[in-house]
């Protein structure tokens, strides 16, 4: 472990290193040693090979099954006609976007906010940055547990302890109005992974070399100035990275809502993974859940595909 | 630095010795008893009833017992996964009555009466309550048997009897008394008159049906069209809207739980409920209403009141890989001294000599109540199709209480969608 | 000007604080609450007002979790699976981060790879789910941990690979083909020099792999039958019944979920920051 230390944050050499935009990316088959031209395959083979068969196999099945109809063997397109009519579909996948938009934008400025707190030289900083972290290790399951306990109208801690105050919260029934519920479960997921987003901002933020900074304050910039000009555009690489993967898991919800509300109540709160699930699971109609299954992969791909754009973008000028 | 590094290289020879031998480990089945079976159960009051059951199989037969214990929401997955798949994973199966026709139209338990008659038995014999075997057999009633029912749950009605004393009200028999000894109870006691399970889904269609049933609706007519949106349909709807007045704020997210909690806690006045509670009922560590609470039959309204059936089912997978002794497993756990064992654990019997015999009834006064219910209720729609309507309906029962859709709105999608699901699986 | 600026500061420095301890009492009360949940007895639990500090605490739900229910077994099975997981998905990963960090492949093959190995993690899991049930069926693996560990160390390796790759394209060459010139085997210099300075890193990669592998519960749901290979979420959502929620139990279990998790964490906090930041999300 001690050797890594003369890796510290901020050491110029290693940032230069890769950072003159007109090197080609560090390659060992520039440096003359050509004669091991099998072994970027060979260290490639076993995660390929372990990827291939967890994916590609069951994507080619779900392909098949996608488009059958119950347990007919003929090829049919019903199943993604249906997903034009169904209305249960459309409303899901509605809650999903505004369940992912919504927890991802309040994660991400809660987590620049705590990250740029604690990245300064505060008291006990270790400390606060480990309790922070402690809800995103909480598994889902017991978060669903957690807040099931919190959110009960009647004998919730949160309605009893208002009341305590001589809060009137008879018309606060968190998961169970139809209207504040998709709020209510969004709350939770707020609360479990902004310390997500924390932690790579926090890790976004430490990486920054201190160059930067003593050049803003030579210049006289404003706190606002230099935070706008010199940590936003150093940051965005964190922030992309922090974005994509909390969107990707986002999108795919299921855990919480699963022990907190069932979906309900009504549909309130049913996300699409939830209905596919129930699809799949409770009514046995694979075939439909996979073809909707295929459209939330889609969809799922194109955000994704507008963030690593962007990432490419910043690594083409690294 | 050297012990560091020999550390390192150790820890990693274990890693991979440990991976080596789970992979091992995965393909050998040890055991030292002759036959092993394999129960798949639901986590609650029944499941543990079936394990305690298997424990003393174990102690007695040469038979290793492994239960799987998974909870309601899970446990029918799980079972169709695996049936239709043939994994052989379970050897006897527990099982919800409405789950039934699913598993019995694909044809994917045993038929029971080749193994009774290879013990030179008939069938099953006349002490099971009528109406709990008639779960069991495919079609309903009359078909093939493919299952025993375990526990006889039918719903019963919970109300405060020391209220129902204090302000002279007579135990409910039609949903009119019920609201109003819930109105008179709300507005003089700083509690809730009637509590329910609204949640969507299996809950709220729970709840509804026996009202439902009351007020003289049906969901289907003679030729199997949904009529859910009929003139009495739209009238049970908003009976239990009215209800929900005097409900517990959020009770259209209440599941079994959350309406147990209010009833334990003295907060609510009245319910529909399974008899899992009643234990519960007395016991200190839960209760603040010992002894205050009476339990009777389902109201009526135009209809007598049938309570709702729910009974716990056991049966064999079909291809099982040692059908007779899992049939010789089940009807031991299903026999007159076995299932009062059971009963002692809090489930109900199928059996009428049980609900009679008396150390039962000394120890649940309700027993009496409790087999009238049983006898007198109804099955819910014996379809395959059962999960995904219900599913639809309890949407749309939920969105009329939530007050997002009018009672009649939400009966018309509610048939609307009921149609549309049957049509589809045509 | 300093002269003015130094109330201000103390006002700014008291509204820092003020804010790091909202988001601590906001942390921390729900994870307090549930603890306090496993030592209630049932009146105590839903007592109103909710009693945060005044009541008996008992350790009955922790014997009923531990000596009446398998919950010892369930976090032997997820600690092996999420370890052993874990280990596997580093292993691989790591040799193909490095791989696709270092050797630039024909048609730009390098970088396309390594997209397609990230998109992998966007699949939906009911996508996946049924087939490998069956694939799974076939290889006789269902109802093992051996499933599961496949499982989870493919879920892991496209964050490996992502991670990692990042960390690799940081490190300078020249210290490699020093160690290559000293005649080291390519296996060899990874261990002795390259592991040791993405040693970070690799911490900061394998914490998120354990949480991931020790919370994930769709897929332990479907795959497991048995007790043999039941997890701890899976075991801890068991606890819903079909009546009734046993929230004594539940939170007893979810304490036990959690624990291994935080102690870890707070151990490797360090490094958990500081590994990240020299590598994926560097500017």
């Amino acid at each position: 472990m001690r050797r890594s230390t003369t890796h510290d944050r901020g050491s110029p050499e290693r940032a230069l290193a890769s950072c003159s935009p007109d090197s080609p990316p560090p390659s060992l088959h520039l440096s003359g040693i050509r004669r091991e031209r099998w072994v970027p395959l060979l260290l490639l083979a076993p995660a390929l090979i372990v990827l291939l068969a967890l994916t590609v196999y069951p994507l080619l099945y779900a392909v098949r099954v996608s488009f059958r109809a119950a347990d007919d063997e003929a090829w049919t397109l019903v199943n993604y006609a249906r997903l034009f009519t169904d209305r249960f579909f459309a409303e899901a996948l509605w809650h999903t976007f505004v369940y992912a938009g919504t927890a991802v934008t309040v994660e991400f400025f809660l987590g620049l906010g705590l990250a740029w707190l604690l990245d300064r030289h505060i008291r006990g900083r270790s400390l606060f940055r480990a309790l922070l972290l402690i809800p995103m290790m909480i598994p889902p399951v017991v978060v669903g547990v957690i807040w099931r306990l919190l959110y009960n109208p009647n004998f919730g801690a949160i309605n009893g302890t208002l009341q305590q105050w001589g809060i009137d919260t008879s018309a606060l029934v968190w998961t169970a109005s139809p209207r504040w519920a998709l709020l209510s479960v969004i709350l939770v997921d707020i609360w479990q992974w902004t310390p997500f987003m924390f932690l790579i901002l926090l890790a976004g933020l430490q990486a920054i070399p201190q160059e930067p900074y003593e050049a803003a304050l030579i210049d006289g910039s404003s706190a606002w100035h230099t935070f706008r000009h010199v940590t936003l555009p150093l940051l965005k690489p964190a922030i992309l990275i922090a974005l994509l993967l909390r969107t990707m898991d986002l999108l795919r919800i299921f855990d919480q809502i699963f022990i907190l509300t069932q979906g309900g109540p009504g549909f309130a709160t049913e996300v699409i993974s939830l209905y596919i699930y129930k699809t799949a699971f409770r009514f046995f109609d694979f075939g439909y859940a996979v073809t909707m299954s295929f459209a939330l992969l889609l969809i799922t791909n194109l955000i994704s595909l507008a963030f690593i754009r962007l990432i490419r973008a910043e690594e083409g000028l690294a | 630095m050297a012990l560091r590094r020999v550390m390192r290289r150790s820890s990693i020879t274990v890693l991979w010795g440990l991976l080596l031998s789970l992979l091992s480990l995965g393909c050998s089945h040890t055991n030292g008893k002759e036959a092993h079976l394999t129960l798949a159960v639901n986590a609650g009051v029944e499941g543990d009833a079936l394990r305690a059951a298997a424990q003393d199989y174990q102690a007695t037969f040469n038979v290793e017992i492994t239960i799987a214990e998974f909870p309601y929401a899970n446990l029918f997955e799980k079972e169709l996964i695996d049936l239709t798949n043939r994994t052989g994973a379970y050897d006897l199966i527990m099982l919800d009555d409405p789950w039934f026709p699913r598993f019995a139209e694909r044809g994917l338990l045993t038929e029971l009466t080749p193994l009774y008659e290879r013990r030179g038995l008939e069938g099953p014999d006349d002490d099971f309550v009528a109406a709990s075997l008639a779960l069991c057999r495919h079609p309903y009633g009359t078909g093939t048997l493919y299952a025993l029912p375990y526990v006889g749950n039918s719903q019963l009605f919970f109300y405060r009897k020391d209220l129902f004393e204090k302000y002279r009200l007579s135990p409910p028999e039609t949903w009119d008394d019920v609201l109003t000894a819930a109105r008179t109870i709300a507005e003089r006691e700083q509690i809730y008159g009637y509590v329910m399970r609204a949640q969507q889904g299996n809950a709220v269609v729970a709840d509804f049906l026996p009202l439902f049933w009351a007020f003289g609706a049906e969901m289907f007519d003679a030729h199997g069209h949904p009529t859910v949106n009929s003139p009495e349909g739209i009238a049970a709807l908003r009976m239990m809207l009215a209800l929900g007045a005097y409900a517990p704020p959020g009770y259209v997210s209440f599941n079994a739980d959350e309406v147990a909690a209010h009833l334990l806690q003295g907060t609510a006045a009245m319910s529909i409920n399974w008899p899992a509670w009643i234990p519960a009922l007395s016991d200190p560590a839960k209760s603040r209403v010992i002894g205050k609470i009476a339990i009777t039959a389902m109201p009526g309204q135009k209809e007598p009141g049938r309570a709702e059936i729910g009974n716990w089912l056991i049966a064999i997978p079909r291809g099982a890989r040692d059908p007779e002794t899992a049939f010789d497993f089940l009807l031991w756990a299903t026999s007159a001294e076995q299932m009062k064992k059971s009963a002692l654990r809090g489930n109900p019997p199928t059996r009428v000599s049980l609900f009679r015999d008396a150390e039962l009834v000394a120890r649940y006064p309700s027993y009496p109540v409790q087999l009238h219910s049983l006898q007198t209720s109804r099955p819910r729609p014996r379809t395959p199709l059962w999960n995904e309507i219900e599913n639809a309906f309890g949407i749309y029962l939920t969105k009329a209480n939530t007050g997002e859709l009018s009672p009649e709105e939400a009966m018309n999608r509610a048939n609307a969608a009921i149609a549309e699901i049957l049509q589809r699986q045509q | 000007m300093i002269l003015w600026r130094r109330p201000w500061r103390r006002w700014v420095r008291i509204i820092e604080y003020g804010a790091i301890g909202a988001a601590l009492v906001i942390t921390l009360a729900p994870v307090y609450w549930m603890v306090t949940m496993s030592l209630k007895t049932e009146i105590d639990q839903f007592a109103r007002p909710p009693r945060w500090f005044d009541f008996q605490p008992m350790l009955g739900h922790y014997y009923e979790t531990f000596f009446i229910r398998p919950f010892g077994h369930y976090v032997m099975t997820s600690a092996l699976v999420a370890l052993i997981s874990t280990a596997l998905a580093l292993t691989l990963g790591t040799l193909a981060a490095y791989s696709l960090a270092r050797f630039p492949l024909r048609w730009r093959l390098h970088r396309h790879l390594a997209y397609w190995i990230l998109s992998t993690r966007m699949f939906p899991p009911i996508v996946t789910i049924i087939p490998l049930f069956l694939m799974l069926r076939h290889l006789q693996l269902l109802d093992t941990m051996t499933a599961l560990i496949l499982v989870y160390t493919g879920f892991n390796l496209p964050f490996v690979v992502w991670m990692m790759r990042g960390f690799f394209q940081e490190l300078p060459v020249e210290l490699e083909e020093a160690a290559l010139v000293d005649g080291d085997s390519r296996l060899g210099m990874l261990w002795r020099v390259v592991r040791p300075l993405v040693a970070p890193g690799l911490a900061a990669t394998a914490i998120f792999c354990l949480i991931t592998s020790w919370n994930e519960f769709l897929f332990a749901l479907i795959l497991t039958q048995t007790d043999a290979s039941i997890t701890l979420p899976v075991g801890i959502a068991g606890r819903v019944t079909q009546y009734e929620i046993k929230w004594g139990a539940m939170s007893a279990a979810g304490v036990v979920a959690m624990l291994p998790m935080l102690i870890f964490a707070m151990l490797v906090q360090r490094h958990l920051v500081r590994g990240l930041s020299l590598g994926a999300v560097k500017a």
